[in-house]
């Protein structure tokens, strides 16, 4: 049973016996897993290590001894780890509330415990799969920022009123320059930005807003 | 109430008084109306006393006034009686005078003879001054003069008296008796003058003797001389014409009694006059009078005396029937039953309430009687050892002491004595004073508080199981959480096309000795849970204080692990086991575990610990009283955020509660158990930081 993606799920949960059983269970679905006691630990494992590069996950016990997970959560969002880490909280019934609220705040989502294990499996495989959007959409923007760093001054210029949807003529009017200039430098925007229309480009660019 | 007939009159008359009167209280103002009020009281009070004093002082003066008349009138008297007798001595002198010159007629006078006769005669009658015999035409025939005195008539100044001595000498030949002269003044150049008085006696045809009386002579001669001691006595015309007097001259500020008498003589009627005369009368002339008075003033005193003890025994009289009285009325309104016995045992006085007690009435209980009918039939042989104690002498315990007592119907009460000995006003004692307090109902209410008190505590447990149900119910998931994961996992292999069977097998079995792990740690947690709720029979047990810490560590770990909190167990050696209910005593621990922890739940709060110790402990009773027992001290010690003077004012004040989800029960409850083990329950703040409470129990 191969998984579906290639992923990483932290667990943080003070009990052992939890963090290993889901950890059993994920790599019984093909999942690799890390798994921390405390949120201290999981912070240090942070800064010591790179980030992975597959897609990843964190599972987090709302409730822990010492930094609990609630904190650990806002710490995340401050560093803006959250959108290639999506966060499942795991609940026990009285922290329910707490749990919703935190899925208002951003989490992917909270799992109840005992929770019905191969749904949570697929929870997390979804939570994977938007991890790994979130890194595609971050590897395209990286690719962009660096092909318009490769622009001129002339052709971001040109490129921009491009976007906007203006005619040569009208552009050439603005830059005061030649409709024929406007033309060479609009295909070496369409040449070094890799794409083949307008519409293209401007739908490329909206992916960095 | 029957209205007696009034006649109209009176009425009137008395509406007219009674209008007059407020007529008057109207127009005065208010505070003359009190004095007037006032004044009348006292009138009221007074009057009679007043009219007392009155009469006393009236007879006190009447007996004086009668005692000085009377002493006045006795001295009246003796003066009259001395007077008269003076009087009549007077007479008789005169009269054997008369008689002496009848008998010198008699014996033939004769002038030569004359000086011889005669000279005796002067010598013998110094109240005579001079003695003539004259003839019938009086003429002088012979002189004698008195030898007492000087000359005092010459013949040329005796003529002049010739008028005198004729009137007298007529007088006597017509009676042919002695006849006086009236008295005359004979002046005298050298010490004043004389009145003087002549006798003339007929002596038939000798002519007559004329014997010249001085008065003043005559008075100190024929008057007794006593009469004469302190009084004056005069000779006066009937006209009170002082003509001469001898005795003491008259003292200034006394009291005059004057006497008369007449002294009848032919020719010159005299009065003989006594002046006597005291000192003024004193207040208390005399004795009498003195003591009338002493006696009077006594009488008043006596009665005064008398008054006020009366008023006083009175007022004693009131105040023994209003304390009489309201030693009655309190005898008959406490529920308390009195009974009182005298030194022999016998029932001597029993209250209503003793009777409403035993269901006796009180002539039968006080009835002189050997068998006493409230005492249990089967009990009466104690009893009589009891009393025979205590009428030995044997003190009762202070406190009192519980009994059985039987009523008429034969139901058992169960009292209270309290017993004191009964000492009279001479501080001898005279019986024994005993109080009955019947404590059936007491027992009843005793039993329901008891009663309510365990389903309270039971409650109160039952509801900390609730308010735990949350955190079991997460102890519960996690390993219910991890029975599903290996379950769900195990299921994922066993349906799982790829990989490695034989690995898979090895995993699978794995996963069901971690389902059976997490199994078994469920159970536990529920077994605590378990043998925690479960009632215990309610009894004191020696229990070792390592025993009830482990009872409770489980579920206080529970809680520790959820919270982070570390738990520090401080236990000494060797400790003694404690006496105590053991359910109750787990639950206080569990109590103050938990709130120890939950004032740790603070975000902030990194280092969180908690302390439980155990040790001897010096002093432990609620009352501080060294007493024989020997104590523990548990005690439960957070660092959390402390406890602020408002909650601590009313900590233990029931169903107060700083949590949401609290009943407030729990440390109220936990000081009741710990004050029913005789320990005290405190609390102190614990050094830098949180709160630390203690309690103490007895060891065995």
């Amino acid at each position: 049973m191969q998984p579906l993606i290639d992923g990483l799920i932290f667990i943080v949960d003070d009990d052992a016996s939890v963090r290993e059983a889901l950890a059993w269970l994920l790599r019984s679905r093909r999942l690799a897993s890390e798994h921390y006691a405390s949120a201290e630990a999981f912070e240090l494992r942070l800064a010591e290590e790179a980030m992975p590069s597959q897609p990843h996950c964190l599972l987090l016990d709302v409730r822990m001894p010492g930094t609990s997970g609630l904190v650990l959560f806002d710490r995340l969002a401050e560093r803006g780890l959250l959108e290639e880490m999506p966060v499942i909280f795991l609940t026990g019934h009285a922290d329910v509330p707490t749990a919703v609220d935190a899925v208002k705040r951003g989490a992917f989502d909270f799992c109840e415990k005992p929770f019905s294990d191969n749904a949570l499996v697929d929870r997390i495989e979804q939570a994977l799969g938007l991890s790994l959007r979130a890194m595609e959409l971050r590897q395209t923007r990286h690719l962009l920022r660096r092909r318009i760093a490769e622009l001129t001054e002339r052709e971001r210029d040109v490129m921009r009123l491009v976007v906007e949807g203006l005619p040569n003529k009208l552009i050439a009017d603005q830059l005061s320059i030649s409709v024929r200039t406007v033309e060479v430098h609009r295909a070496r925007v369409f040449d070094k930005m890799e794409v083949k229309s307008a519409v293209e480009l401007a739908n490329l660019l909206r992916t960095l807003d | 109430m029957p209205v007696p007939p009034v006649d109209p009159e009176v009425a009137a008359r008395a509406a007219r008084r009674q209008a007059r009167s407020l007529a008057l209280q109207r127009m005065l103002p208010t505070s003359v109306q009190q004095a007037f009020v006032l004044l009348r009281s006292v009138w009221q009070r007074w009057f009679l006393w007043l009219i007392l004093a009155l009469l006393v002082m009236g007879l006190l003066i009447t007996v004086v006034w009668l005692a000085g008349r009377h002493e006045a009138e006795q001295v009246q008297t003796a003066l009259d009686r001395d007077t008269a007798d003076a009087a009549s001595d007077l007479r008789a002198g005169l009269m054997r005078n008369q008689q002496a010159l009848q008998a010198l007629h008699a014996a033939g006078l004769d002038s030569e003879r004359w000086a011889n006769d005669v000279t005796p005669l002067m010598r013998g009658h110094r109240e005579w001054l001079r003695l003539e015999w004259r003839d019938l035409q009086l003429r002088t025939r012979a002189v004698a003069d008195t030898p007492y005195r000087m000359r005092v008539f010459d013949e040329e100044a005796r003529n002049a008296e010739q008028v005198d001595v004729a009137l007298a000498c007529r007088l006597a030949r017509q009676t042919g008796s002695a006849a006086y002269s009236p008295s005359h003044y004979v002046p005298r150049p050298e010490n004043g003058g004389l009145e003087v008085m002549e006798l003339c006696v007929p002596a038939g045809a000798d002519g007559y003797l004329i014997a010249t009386y001085a008065l003043r002579d005559v008075l100190t001669e024929l008057v007794t001389a006593t009469l004469r001691r302190g009084q004056e006595v005069s000779l006066t015309e009937p006209d009170s014409t002082r003509l001469a007097s001898v005795g003491t001259a008259r003292r200034a500020g006394s009291r005059v009694f004057t006497s008369e008498q007449p002294v009848e003589l032919t020719g010159a009627p005299m009065v003989l006059r006594v002046d006597g005369w005291r000192s003024a009368p004193d207040v208390f002339p005399n004795m009498l009078t003195g003591l009338v008075t002493a006696m009077s003033i006594a009488l008043v005193s006596v009665l005064v005396l008398l008054a006020r003890d009366t008023r006083r025994r009175l007022r004693a009289e009131r105040e023994l029937a209003d304390s009489l009285a309201f030693r009655k009325a309190m005898e008959d309104s406490v529920v308390t039953g009195l009974r009182a016995r005298d030194l022999q045992g016998r029932t001597t006085y029993v209250n209503p309430a003793f009777c409403e007690m035993v269901g006796f009435t009180a002539e039968e209980l006080t009835r002189i009687d050997d068998e006493v009918p409230y005492w249990p039939t089967e009990l009466a042989h104690e009893y009589q050892r009891r009393q025979t104690l205590r009428l030995a002498g044997g003190m009762p315990p202070r406190e009192g002491f519980e009994s059985v007592f039987m009523r008429r119907d034969g139901t058992r009460i169960p009292v209270l004595i309290f017993e004191a000995p009964l000492i009279n006003a001479q501080g001898t004692q005279t019986g024994w004073m005993s109080a009955f307090i019947d404590v059936s109902e007491q027992r009843r209410i005793e039993e329901i508080s008891r009663a309510s008190q365990e389903r309270l505590q039971a409650s109160a447990r039952l509801a900390t199981v609730g308010e735990m149900a949350s955190l079991l119910s997460h102890e519960l998931t996690q390993p219910l959480a991890a029975i599903a994961s290996y379950a769900s996992g195990s299921l994922n292999l066993l349906h799982g096309s790829g990989g490695d069977l034989h690995s898979d097998r090895e995993d699978i079995a794995m996963a069901v000795r971690r389902i059976a792990e997490q199994a078994d740690r469920a159970g536990q947690v529920i077994r605590s849970v378990h043998d925690f709720v479960r009632r215990r029979d309610r009894t004191r047990e020696a229990v070792s204080p390592q025993a009830l810490v482990d009872a409770v560590l489980p579920l206080v770990r529970l809680q520790a692990r959820k919270l982070g909190v570390r738990i520090d167990l401080a236990l000494d050696e060797a400790l003694p086991r404690v006496m105590c209910d053991r359910t109750l005593v787990e639950q206080v621990l569990l109590n103050l575990a938990r709130n120890a922890m939950q004032a740790m739940d603070l975000p902030e709060l990194r280092a969180r610990v908690l302390v439980l110790r155990v040790r001897r402990s010096e002093a432990g009773a609620a009352d501080g009283a060294q007493d024989a027992r020997r104590w523990l001290e548990f005690s439960v010690a957070d660092v959390g955020g402390g406890i602020t003077p408002e909650v601590a004012a009313q900590l233990f004040t029931p169903f107060f509660t700083t949590r949401a989800d609290g009943m407030g029960l729990g440390l109220s409850l936990c000081r009741t158990v710990v004050e029913q083990h005789g320990g005290v329950l405190l609390f102190e703040p614990n050094r830098p930081c949180g709160t630390v409470f203690r309690f103490t129990l007895p060891t065995a």
